[in-house]
């Protein structure tokens, strides 16, 4: 693995913008079909919603707190960025941290601080409640996700991404460890305030954490909501897909086109499944994810047990 | 013409392509409102959740000076570019989201409101800003009284006062009104509610522009037909199954429209609604009515009884003008148990409870024997 010059970080947020705008694009087609208009022309979407918040002004409201709402909306587009430093792009890495999957489980615990202070920041009542929200679902779904990622770690017996990437050949972790996958999939989407898991930004609160922002702080929430999806996704790629191990293509373009598969598939979810409301889903994430995702890790040390 | 103009006129087309367009509906607005959600789909426009995303201010119907003067706070929180039109009826709503475009993409006029606007700002001083403020679709003033000046108020605006929760704990609460400006909301209906954390502890139902007359209600099987269908699909939207919602909008069209394949369609929704388990568990047991004998002394709507499930899918049911007109009964009390129904839940949750209940014009009238709906 080599550890590149931070002069290519702009390389990485350029593959990320380009995997969130494209998300984006998917979810305007799926967003198109709905409205029974062609599918072709919602791939305008992003760009036509990007020029509307570039031509709106911005506002803020009585006694806001203007920094921390500020630091709120940008800083979810910051954290996509750092955590897919850590990702193994072929041979390339830009952090090649012996603790890479701490590192991503840091930076979902800082969307926590970030989600409710977009809440919090307005001044709003609307803008509170979505911030509830958000910890109500994130205290369901954090415990799950950490333990979730334990498993590819313990399996790889190392914290370091590509160790993790690399200890799958032959057979993907997502395979032997579904329960583990599908738990990060679900926090992936809870975390990027996503599909199901949209209430903090619901339409029944007016848009919640998004209720009082417009123009340009509208679309740093907004894209940073697609760079969080696209990161999550991504970072799936090292952890349970074999990070770029495939055929014929080099391993860089692996890991893109297994990241945007998985991402066309979580922009999807928002289409088929109803919201999962804050307070009955706590009950799901402590009685059904957690137990499940335990015995997955206990499955997952057993059998790195015994291989040894 | 130089670059930057051509730029700025490029940057204003496409961003009127997809303009967002919030919807004030007035107590006889709902022809008009449904009109205007067609124009804005025809469009590939979309309707904005609150005031901050919005672009284009629609008023449908002829609104009371209550709501109107409610529509004109709405209107001052539009960031801007920003345009006003009034649908008066479905078949006009068309041409208003013409004038709408042709004005959002006007830059030399919408440089002169932004102007305009920073003037009234500064010549207004800070005491104003609370109308401005807020995300308050109703009245601003709830709990003012009792908190003076100074550092309890800043910016005239109070504290959080505390007050026990569900559970007996000492909570911050928080007076935050529901509408009247709010997206698949009954139209001329404000709830004050105070909110203890996200949890409803005490609502109280207002009738905007109470002394108005009967209002113009379903004419034929077809129209009520639409007029649940419209219901169910807030009901939807609301709980988060957005498919689902533009399945029921598009249902209700075809209803309005009279298309032989209506009632069909309208059976395959209500399938398709019942089969999601997700649904189910979600909303099951949510503002449940019936069980209690209070609410067979109050004689309720029939299509009440059970929790917002089985409300919804009743919403769905096939036409029958029979059953239409026995849910047409003038005079109930719908909204005064409004309050007990929702008092204990989650703001979404309250949120969809109201939704199932269908609630049309005729129900949202204000009846001097309760006391809960009189105006503060």
């Amino acid at each position: 693995m080599v550890e590149v010059s931070a002069v290519w970080a702009p390389l990485a947020a350029i593959l990320l913008g380009l995997l969130a705008v494209a998300a984006a694009g998917l979810d305007g087609a799926l967003a198109a079909r709905g409205q029974g208009t062609p599918a072709l022309t919602g791939t305008r979407r992003p760009g036509v919603e990007m020029a509307r918040l570039l031509r709106q002004r911005r506002r803020t409201l009585v006694s806001a707190d203007r920094p921390l709402w500020r630091f709120g909306g940008g800083g979810l587009g910051v954290v996509a960025l750092l955590m897919v430093a850590v990702i193994p792009l072929g041979r390339w890495t830009l952090l090649d941290l012996p603790v890479g999957v701490v590192w991503f489980n840091a930076m979902d615990v800082v969307v926590w601080a970030l989600v409710w202070l977009a809440g919090w920041g307005p001044n709003s009542g609307y803008g509170l409640v979505g911030g509830y929200r958000f910890l109500a679902l994130a205290l369901a779904y954090e415990l799950p996700l950490m333990f979730a990622l334990t498993g590819p770690a313990v399996a790889a017996g190392s914290l370091r991404m590509a160790d993790v990437a690399a200890a799958q050949h032959g057979l993907w972790f997502a395979v032997w460890m579904p329960v583990a996958f599908a738990v990060y999939l679900l926090s992936v989407v809870a975390f990027s305030v996503w599909g199901p898991f949209s209430t903090p930004a619901g339409v029944d609160v007016a848009g919640g954490v998004l209720a009082e922002l417009s123009g340009a702080d509208r679309l740093l929430l907004l894209a940073g909501r697609y760079a969080l999806l696209a990161a999550g996704a991504s970072v799936a790629v090292p952890l349970f897909l074999g990070g770029g191990a495939g055929p014929l293509l080099p391993g860089w373009a692996w890991v893109l086109v297994k990241a945007g598969l998985l991402l066309a598939l979580l922009v999807d979810l928002r289409w088929r499944w109803p919201a999962l409301r804050p307070e009955r889903f706590a009950e799901v994430g402590w009685l059904v994810l957690l137990p499940a995702v335990l015995l997955q890790v206990l499955v997952v040390a057993v059998v790195a047990v015994v291989r040894s | 013409m130089g670059l930057t103009d051509r730029l700025r006129k490029r940057l204003a087309r496409w961003a009127v392509s997809g303009a967002h367009v919030l919807l004030v509906e007035a107590p006889d607005g709902w022809a008009a409102r449904v009109g205007a959600e067609r124009a804005i789909d025809a469009r590939g426009w979309r309707v904005a959740n609150g005031p901050a995303d919005a672009d284009v201010l629609a008023v449908c119907g002829r609104p009371g000076p209550e709501l109107a003067a409610a529509a004109a706070r709405v209107w001052d929180q539009l960031p801007g570019p920003r345009v006003r039109v009034d649908v008066l009826g479905a078949e006009r709503a068309g041409a208003a989201l013409t004038a709408a475009a042709t004005g959002l993409a006007d830059d030399v006029a919408q440089r002169g409101d932004a102007r305009r606007r920073g003037e009234d700002a500064s010549t207004s001083g800070p005491a104003d800003d609370s109308d401005h403020g807020d995300t308050d679709h109703g009245d601003s003033d709830d709990g003012d009284g009792d908190h003076g000046a100074g550092d309890m108020a800043p910016h005239g605006i109070p504290l959080a006062e505390g007050a026990p929760d569900r559970d007996g704990l000492e909570m911050d609460v928080l007076h935050l009104p529901l509408g009247p400006v709010l997206r698949h909301w009954p139209a001329g209906l404000v709830l004050h509610t105070t909110l203890a954390g996200d949890v409803v502890v005490e609502a109280r139902p207002e009738v905007l522009d109470p002394d108005r007359g009967p209002q113009p209600s379903a004419t034929g099987a077809a129209e009520a037909a639409a007029r649940r269908c419209d219901a169910a699909a807030d009901c939807l939207a609301l709980a988060g199954w957005n498919t689902a919602a533009a399945a029921a909008r598009r249902v209700r069209d075809s209803l309005l429209d009279g298309d032989p394949q209506g009632p069909a369609r309208l059976a395959e929704l209500h399938r398709r609604v019942r089969g999601s388990r997700t649904l189910r568990w979600s909303l099951r047991d949510l503002g449940r009515v019936g069980d209690d004998p209070l609410d067979t002394r109050r004689e309720l709507p029939d299509g009440w009884r059970g929790d917002a499930y089985d409300r919804l899918l009743a919403l769905l049911r096939p036409l029958d003008a029979a059953s239409d007109a026995a849910d047409r009964r003038p005079g109930e009390p719908a909204l005064a148990v409004l309050p007990e129904l929702v008092t204990g839940l989650e703001l979404g949750s309250v949120r969809i409870v109201i939704a199932s209940l269908g609630l049309g014009p005729d129900d949202v009238v204000r009846h001097p024997a309760e006391s809960g709906v009189r105006r503060a």
